[in-house]
């Protein structure tokens, strides 16, 4: 295991010492000293596990494919934003749009996850240990979103594809979204998703997914848009 | 942009706070390069501790107590351009143009004491670079009543349109200043700070994060999109709130909770007697 420390090194100066021990064939690396600084570890394009012992700031892991990422501290807004395979692991509370616009792997927040995350998901997973904030799920397009607690009000709201599970209280679902039940075969799925993260949720989860009302704009569905927006 | 920083001791006593607030906005300096400044709550005065901008830069004096409103236009007649920055017992507000490591050597930010503090470095978007822009605000005719912001209010037109007809001056064109008018007008009607920051959130449009204090209160508000970053830290000293946990890091000692607040939060603390803080921690002045 190699270690980089962040003490008395530029955002940059950190990100190209990763990079440098990754093209080196280093395929385990810890970080050290994060101290909250924003855009650590974004783009890593390989197959590398990065440990990172502290708090990070805006985008940590962004961007990234084939990478696993495991922050041990909470995180700013936009982690792992864009990612397209691998996964990020929250070890803490995230900040806003944790896992905006990912397009596949697994973000996993173990403690709360602020407004809007998974905000215009196009595919991958994203599981909240705790409760998710004001919108999360916001106009997303793909994926699935597992959410252990409560969802603050707004979820799912406008959402066009995609699925999201709650285990915890819906304040108020968002806008053109239908909610049932889950079904004993997607419980199945869900309980093993959260026992590969080393998580525990609650017995039974609700589903979420798009009425597709707002899909495509007819005059006589003029108020459910004028609510939409 | 903008940073703002908020820094309470959990202790009913005067504790040092220059230093984590001048920590904190030096770690947010890139969200503000244009002004800094800081509010803290120090040692109640027999009068009333006066800020003033004059001609001879930001100068401080203790006047006999009167109404404050009044006071400070007494004091602003003296001499033309002067500006009273703040006034309180307890609060003091020094700030300028310039970065936030500026402050220390133009008014030794790092020896200030006191039961908690705000601070601000200021990115301008719609509104003058000088002194009177630059933020804490104090609420005018209010004494101990300061506010930082970040974002936009984006009714502050029709806001001080209104305000304006009965009356209320205002001595900037930053849209911030709305904050301390609008909050002075809910303590006058007989609300708590945290009852005026509860109406504030639902009677203020735009994106915003803001902090407010008096000599016994000291909270935070988000607006009800969560359009603006604010994170809230605690370690066993203090509770610590900035717009980016770089700044919680630098004031807070490891481990610490930090966690971004909610749509519409709203959250005060209570300061001083009545506070849940023993009355003088270690790291606490005697």
């Amino acid at each position: 295991m190699t270690v980089v420390d962040c003490a008395g090194l530029t955002v940059r100066e950190i990100n190209q010492a990763l990079r440098r021990l990754i093209d080196a064939g280093e395929r385990e690396i810890t970080v050290r000293h994060p101290a909250a600084r924003h855009n650590l570890a974004v783009a890593i394009l390989r197959d590398v596990s990065i440990s990172i012992e502290g708090p990070v700031g805006y985008y940590c892991g962004g961007m990234s494919d084939g990478a696993h990422i495991e922050i041990h501290g909470s995180t700013g807004w936009g982690v792992a934003e864009g990612l397209l395979s691998g996964t990020v692991v929250v070890d803490g509370h995230a900040g806003n749009a944790a896992a905006a616009s990912i397009r596949g792997g697994e973000v996993v927040v173990r403690g709360d996850a602020a407004a809007r995350a998974g905000v215009a998901m196009k595919g991958g997973l994203l599981v909240i240990g705790g409760s998710a904030g004001y919108m999360t799920g916001f106009m997303m397009q793909r994926g699935i979103i597992v959410i252990c607690g409560d969802a603050a009000e707004g979820i799912a709201d406008s959402m066009y594809e995609g699925v999201v599970y709650i285990g915890g209280v819906i304040a108020e679902p968002g806008s053109d979204t239908v909610v049932s039940d889950a079904s004993a075969e997607e419980h199945t799925e869900i309980g093993a998703t959260l026992t590969r993260h080393g998580l525990k949720g609650p017995d039974t989860f609700r589903k979420i997914v798009s009425g597709r009302k707002l899909w495509n704009y007819h005059r006589s569905e003029r108020e459910l848009w004028k609510t939409a927006f | 942009m903008c940073g703002i920083v908020g820094y309470l001791v959990k202790a009913d006593a005067t504790c040092a706070l220059g230093g984590p607030l001048l920590a904190m906005l030096g770690a947010l300096a890139l969200r503000g390069p244009d002004s800094a400044g800081v509010a803290v709550w120090g040692r109640a005065t027999a009068g009333l501790k006066v800020r003033v901008k004059t001609s001879a830069g930001l100068i401080g004096f203790e006047a006999p107590s009167g109404e404050p409103g009044e006071l400070a236009l007494q004091i602003e007649a003296r001499e033309p351009g002067a500006e009273v920055v703040s006034m309180g017992r307890r609060l003091e507000i020094v700030k300028q143009v310039g970065r936030p490591e500026d402050l220390e050597m133009a008014f030794g930010v790092s020896g200030l004491t006191g039961t908690h503090g705000l601070g601000h470095t200021r990115l301008s978007t719609e509104s003058r670079i000088d002194l009177s822009h630059s933020q804490p605000f104090w609420a005018r005719g209010t004494p101990d009543l300061a506010v930082v912001h970040n974002g936009h209010i984006t009714n502050y037109h029709r806001l001080r349109r209104l305000y304006e007809q009965d009356g209320t001056r205002f001595y900037t064109e930053n849209d911030s200043e709305i904050i301390g008018i609008y909050l002075a007008r809910q303590l006058g009607e007989g609300a708590s700070l945290e009852e005026a920051m509860e109406s504030s959130v639902k009677e203020l449009d735009g994106s915003f994060s803001y902090l407010a204090a008096t000599a016994d209160t000291f909270g935070f508000a988000k607006d009800p999109f969560c359009l603006k970053p604010l994170l809230v830290g605690e370690d066993a000293v203090a509770i610590a709130v900035a717009n980016e946990e770089v700044a919680l890091h630098a004031a807070l000692s490891s481990p610490y909770t930090a966690r971004e607040a909610g749509a519409g939060a709203v959250t005060a603390w209570k300061v001083g007697p009545g506070s849940e803080w023993p009355a003088a921690p270690g790291p606490c002045l005697p």
